[in-house]
């Protein structure tokens, strides 16, 4: 007879054999090719040599592996930016989905299941179709110049196509669908008796926001933030058709070396050193967030 | 890399796989099997369609597009393709990976047509593994209506400045480095430190004017949004059908070319029909078929005979022996690549 106990560990391990086997040879099994590659020898056309090979991270610092030149930390750089407009990206898309997620919530459940339609409406186009869209929205005898000089509102025609602002525009509107599901998620469940409750003991509108409904929506908003950062540091086809590929992303870099620069090792040293960044950036927020979470708690 | 539709491809990476044979609605079953890996938009569809009648094979055609994707894709064990079509240094390093099929091309009777100088690959001098397949240059497409008289790089880099308009230049490695070392009057193919910061200090004084790095720039400079872009002679299809507002130039300072090659893959399938696709790419009228789609070079001198005029006598497409001498063509660099992928990053993280 199998005792409780033994059954429970029964059950696990049906349970999370399958996905442990799977993450253990799709994941696992890689990860480590790329780490054991990541320290030797590029081979002349793609591959590697089996020798030990240090200088795929002194470059990635900027050592110039005794080529062209001076020290330039010239991959770091393209680090920092990458982190900047996945930061932006994420601010941008949470001040867009946040009200709106709350206003999507408290309306009738009738146009609920609508919204939540609209939203997701963009995931049934291709993204790079999706993108070119934007492109002949923007371009200077686009769509947007035509409707904004035939209203006379400007004189000549927005120079959008190319810019900083044209790839924010497209970073955030295909990343809003991702904000907004978590958030929409969190604030549905949010209890309004104690919304009420706080305003019934005198609370200010933005007290009541900031101290009840921020909280209490808070997982939404981390989770909704988490799913947004990731992918957006690492795309850059949104950089590249929008932005005109003046400014190289992490992704472009990590293709840059598989592809046309024929090092496969430095290519498998930037992705460790870009997984190790977003670990640590990841902890580093989710910690704060946390104790942030409990003084709150304590504090109430 | 030789047509616009280069990113579609290479961002969706989509494979596109055309069955030339099962479109004919043939009602016989086909007696054998040719499977095709060429660049994306890079052969007369009816090219395939011909041998697929006479030789009663059924062709597949996938895409590619570059040939660092191509050779990956080999390399990663990738079977079942017979004929590849790699640029000429491509050619080379496929060779010193042992994956090419000694065809012995250079003794049909009909290998007399192709243009001798048309046998760059260094590996390959003879012809005893690929034929030459077509080539072209690299220049300036321009909107008319928005800028005139454009004859060099430096009319091109000067267009920001002088009428606000936009520019585009590819976002290729090798072929945008080149223009920095054309310009200093050195080899595209230099490996010495000295020409490459020459090449690098040129291009970031540049980069400030340059809106884009883009293989998309067709469109753009035929609305206008864009006034001139690098781009491969492939868009003179475009030239031709718009030639009052439209205009394409091989620039004074010198320009790259490219070549590419058909080869038969050690790993084929079916090397019988790919020998005899070459054969059949021997005669005249295949790869005249072929330009009169793609617009652009053909090594086979019998074919330029066959084209229609304006095709024949364009000087874009077959340059006179001046502008020819002003081509310089890629060559596989190997470890000194690194170089060149240092700069590029510098380029283009620059601000």
């Amino acid at each position: 007879m199998s005792t409780p106990k033994s059954r429970a560990r029964k059950q696990l391990t049906i349970l999370l054999g399958p996905v442990t086997l799977f993450l253990g040879i799709f994941f696992a099994g890689p990860l480590g090719i790329m780490l054991v590659f990541s320290l030797l020898e590029p081979g002349l056309y793609g591959g590697v040599e089996w020798n030990f090979y240090h200088w795929n991270y002194g470059r990635l610092l900027g050592w110039a592996d005794g080529l062209i030149e001076e020290f330039d930390p010239i991959y770091l750089q393209v680090f920092g930016r990458s982190f900047r407009l996945a930061l932006i990206t994420v601010a941008l898309s949470l001040i867009i989905c946040y009200p709106a997620a709350y206003w999507v919530s408290r309306s009738p459940d009738k146009w609920k299941g609508f919204c939540i339609f609209l939203i997701t409406l963009p995931f049934f186009a291709s993204l790079i179709v999706r993108l070119y869209a934007w492109l002949l929205i923007l371009r200077p005898t686009g769509f947007l110049n035509h409707v904004l000089t035939s209203l006379g509102l400007v004189a000549e025609p927005l120079d959008l196509l190319f810019s900083r602002t044209a790839v924010l525009i497209g970073m955030v509107y295909i990343f809003v669908p991702f904000m907004f599901l978590p958030i929409y998620a969190s604030i549905e469940k949010l209890d309004m008796s104690l919304v009420e409750a706080s305003k019934d003991l005198g609370a200010s509108t933005f007290q009541t926001f900031r101290r009840i409904i921020v909280p209490l929506t808070l997982p939404g908003i981390v989770g909704g933030s988490i799913i947004v950062f990731i992918p957006s540091l690492g795309n850059f086809i949104v950089p590249d058709l929008l932005g005109g590929a003046k400014v190289v992303m992490i992704g472009n870099l990590i293709e840059q070396q598989f592809l046309y620069a024929r090092n496969w090792p430095f290519g498998a040293a930037l992705s460790m050193l870009l997984m190790a960044a977003v670990l640590v950036f990841l902890l580093v927020y989710i910690t704060s967030v946390s104790r942030q979470q409990a003084s709150e708690t304590i504090r109430a | 890399m030789k047509t616009n539709i280069k990113s579609f491809a290479r961002a969706a990476i989509v494979t596109i796989t055309l069955s030339v044979a099962a479109l004919l609605s043939t009602t016989a079953y086909p007696a054998g099997k040719l499977n095709v890996y060429n660049w994306g938009d890079y052969i007369n569809p009816e090219v395939l369609t011909r041998f697929s009648e006479e030789f009663d094979v059924e062709v597949t055609l996938d895409t590619y597009a570059s040939n660092e994707e191509m050779l990956a894709k080999i390399q990663a064990g990738a079977t079942g393709y017979d004929l590849i079509f790699p640029s000429v240094h491509m050619h080379d390093i496929l060779y010193k990976l042992d994956l090419l099929e000694k065809t012995d091309i250079y003794k049909h009777p009909d290998f007399k047509n192709i243009d001798p100088q048309a046998l760059r690959a260094k590996t390959d001098p003879k012809g005893e593994y690929c034929l030459p397949y077509a080539w072209g240059s690299v220049g300036i497409l321009y909107n008319k209506e928005k800028v005139q008289d454009i004859k060099s790089w430096a009319d091109f880099f000067a267009i920001p400045e002088k009428t606000g308009e936009k520019i585009i230049v590819l976002d290729d490695m090798r072929e945008t480095i080149g223009i920095g070392l054309i310009v200093n009057g050195k080899s595209v193919n230099s490996r010495s430190k000295e020409d490459l910061k020459l090449a690098r200090d040129f291009l970031l004084e540049q980069k400030p004017k340059i809106s884009a790095f883009s293989y998309e720039s067709p469109p753009l400079v035929m609305a206008g949004d864009v006034a001139a872009a690098h781009m491969f002679v492939g868009v003179m299809f475009l030239v031709m059908q718009d030639p009052e507002k439209l205009g394409f130039v091989i620039p004074e300072e010198g320009a790259t070319m490219y070549q590419e090659d058909i080869c038969v893959l050690k790993s084929a399938p079916n090397k019988g029909n790919a020998k005899k696709f070459l054969e059949f790419y021997l005669r005249p009228e295949n790869p005249a078929l072929n330009v009169q789609q793609q617009m652009n070079g053909t090594p086979n001198i019998p074919a330029i005979a066959l084209l229609p005029d304006e095709l024949k006598n364009n000087k874009i497409i077959n340059p006179p022996a001046d502008v020819m001498s002003r081509l310089q063509i890629f060559e596989d660099l190997g470890a000194d690549l690194k170089l060149y992928d240092r700069i590029w990053t510098k380029v283009r993280t620059a601000q």
